[in-house]
């Protein structure tokens, strides 16, 4: 931590620029004028009555009119009157209902037809949201809340460039492609964590190994065991060849908890090594272990809980139309668990390496220390 | 034999040979977690309300991810306290943030998953969406706990007379130390996930507004902005907790001044 002037200085600064950023939700609440799709304020609604509904799986939901009145508030029709209807289901799957006050999109204005919602308004919230992330950093975290969010924005803008790289590329392999970036990601957000010393240096050797070697040892057991029981088909939002997308899915998944947990082991031993300079290769072996069993359970059920618990809404869907839990369970959360399972070894195997590299690189030139 | 169970082998293997016994009750951890969050969906299905039963099952699942594979009582202990209050206070912003949001559901992206089934199912996707972004946190606000009560219960053993208040201060040094990583965990695990949905909006050339505005994107986002919160609550509550416990037990010479210099900055 480098020492802080003032701290009341510091914090009118935070004040500052949390109010300031408030400022900017707010502003993100009556941008309308920037979009060039017609957006339009709900002013009334009135609702039909309640229709009743049933599927051949006997599901019972019930459907609402609505008849909306709503007032254009962008384009040259700004200001103009006009009708619109929705209908939504009490369960919601793809419709929602609307109140008085929300903005929506519509579609565009021809004469002497009603336009359609084509969906509400949400870069406020998202907005919002931003900015409450951003102000706890600031209180909660100042100097190294920053450094955090530096690294997740710079990451957001590569991860956005190797997209942009990939589809511009006809025949690229994307899982080739995201492999070379992920080298990229590692080296940058470490270099922002620790600097450009030798921990960051043996950080990212471990980390880029350990992910490495996770992903050789899954292309082995794919091959031997044929892909048995991998199902490409329950994937997502699929536009390009399953495999290779899937592999890159897994190793950017896993990459940063592995980084996460390369910095902790590195941090503990360096710690140890200065307080204890004549610390042997093998105890400082020993101790990394010993860091890496603590924290790897609880890292792999952070990308568990994500990968599986994000099928939720699919998953409950395919429950209620009548399939049985096993082709429920292929079709939605296979490819997830499979994928928590290998970012699990690279997590594993990393813990291992790490403290390797790090006893042999840490105690080979003790003399040339902290400048490479 | 299938890819699942020769990677799952592995996988145990694996943390058993670096973890020893501890790291097979995590691997164990898991399995339970997986049944829990099954169980959960199949609740939900038979009508039972979503967001009861997610709290339940939340609070099993914590306790599993923290009880399981970790020996030290005192620190499971404080994590475990802390990351329930973390996640009954998350539920407090998720469920208007959900209903502000309008973002349940399926969107248009999801069109081809779902043709030919029927939608009318009579239960809320609204109440579904906010028991996943719960789930789907719950990793994540643990790990950070446990992050920060063990570095804690460190400082406890080492410094015996340390007070409350520094003890406070110390676990937000710690959560700095952590938070820089931990939002690299969330920002790649979440964003790994969403590579098949980010090619597409790419591909299709959304424009930025649309992408913003857009039901399955602002879904995800929000999931990742809520577990950024929850994370960054998870720090000052367990601190909290830490030095309301510190405080609680009977110790030799709680009045005394500590002695030792720690940077707090406040």
């Amino acid at each position: 931590m480098n020492v802080k002037p003032k701290h009341s200085a510091n914090w009118w600064g935070t004040l500052v620029c949390v109010l300031f950023g408030g400022l900017l939700v707010l502003g993100v609440a009556y941008d309308a004028p920037i979009y060039q799709r017609p957006i339009a304020k709900i002013t009334s609604v009135r609702n039909e009555r309640p229709v009743k509904q049933q599927d051949e799986f006997e599901n019972q939901d019930a459907t609402v009119h609505q008849r909306i009145n709503a007032v254009l508030i962008n384009t040259i029709h700004k200001g103009q009157k006009i009708t619109l209807s929705n209908t939504y289901s009490r369960s919601g799957a793809m419709d929602q209902p609307y109140r008085v006050g929300n903005q929506v999109f519509i579609s565009k204005l021809t004469r002497g037809q009603q336009s359609n919602i084509k969906g509400p308004k949400r870069d406020t919230v998202v907005a919002l949201l931003t900015w409450i992330v951003i102000s706890l950093l600031f209180i909660f975290m100042r100097s190294a809340g920053f450094m955090a969010l530096l690294s997740v924005g710079l990451n957001a803008v590569l991860f956005f460039l190797a997209i942009n790289i990939d589809l511009s590329l006809k025949n690229g392999n994307v899982f080739v492609i995201f492999s070379l970036i992920s080298v990229v990601f590692a080296a940058l957000t470490l270099w922002l964590v620790l600097g450009w010393s030798r921990q960051m240096v043996i950080t990212l050797t471990a980390t880029l190994s350990g992910t490495a070697l996770a992903i050789v040892i899954s292309l082995l057991v794919f091959a031997l065991t044929h892909e048995r029981g991998m199902h490409y088909e329950g994937l997502q939002y699929v536009t390009t060849l399953p495999r290779p997308l899937f592999l890159a899915e897994t190793l950017i998944g896993s990459l940063g908890a592995v980084m996460d947990e390369s910095t902790d082991i590195v941090a503990t031993l360096f710690e140890l090594q200065a307080e204890r300079p004549d610390v042997s290769r093998n105890q400082l072996f020993l101790s990394g272990r010993n860091v890496g069993r603590s924290i790897m359970g609880p890292l792999i059920n952070v990308l568990f809980l994500i990968f599986v618990a994000d099928t939720f809404p699919l998953t409950l869907l395919y429950l209620k139309n009548g399939n049985n839990w096993g082709y429920t369970y292929m079709m939605n959360m296979s490819m997830g668990v499979i994928q928590s399972l290998i970012s699990g070894l690279g997590i594993v195997l990393a813990i291992p390496v790490v403290s390797f590299v790090a006893s042999r690189l840490m105690k080979k030139r003790v003399m040339t220390d902290d400048n490479l | 034999m299938t890819t699942f169970s020769v990677l799952a082998l592995l996988l145990f293997l694996a943390m058993w040979a670096v973890g020893g016994k501890q790291g097979a009750i995590a691997f164990v951890s898991l399995g339970v977690n997986f049944a829990l969050l099954f169980l959960t969906i199949v609740l939900v299905q038979f009508h039972l309300p979503p967001l009861p039963v997610t709290l339940v099952a939340g609070t099993i699942i914590l306790a599993v991810t923290i009880f399981f594979g970790n020996d030290d009582d005192n620190s499971t202990t404080t994590a475990f306290y802390a990351s329930v209050i973390v996640m009954l206070l998350l539920l407090l912003f998720i469920v208007p943030v959900e209903h502000w949001a309008q973002v349940a559901g399926f969107g248009d992206e999801d069109s081809e998953d779902l043709e030919g089934m029927s939608l009318y199912i009579g239960i809320s996707f609204l109440k579904v969406e906010i028991c996943t972004v719960v789930l789907s946190t719950l990793g994540a606000i643990a790990e950070a706990a446990m992050a920060i009560s063990s570095g804690l219960s460190e400082i406890e053993t080492q410094q015996p007379t340390i007070t409350g208040k520094r003890l406070f201060g110390d676990g937000l040094n710690v959560g700095k130390q952590i938070i820089g990583t931990t939002f690299n965990t969330l920002f790649f695990g979440f964003f790994g996930g969403f590579l098949s949905l980010f090619i597409w909006f790419v591909g299709l050339r959304y424009s930025i507004g649309e992408v913003f505005n857009d039901k399955v994107f602002v879904a995800e986002l929000l999931m990742v902005l809520l577990s950024f919160i929850g994370v960054l609550i998870t720090v000052p509550m367990t601190a909290a907790v830490a030095s309301w416990r510190w405080h609680r037990r009977p110790h030799q010479s709680q009045k005394q001044p500590a002695v030792t210099k720690v940077d707090v900055d406040e």
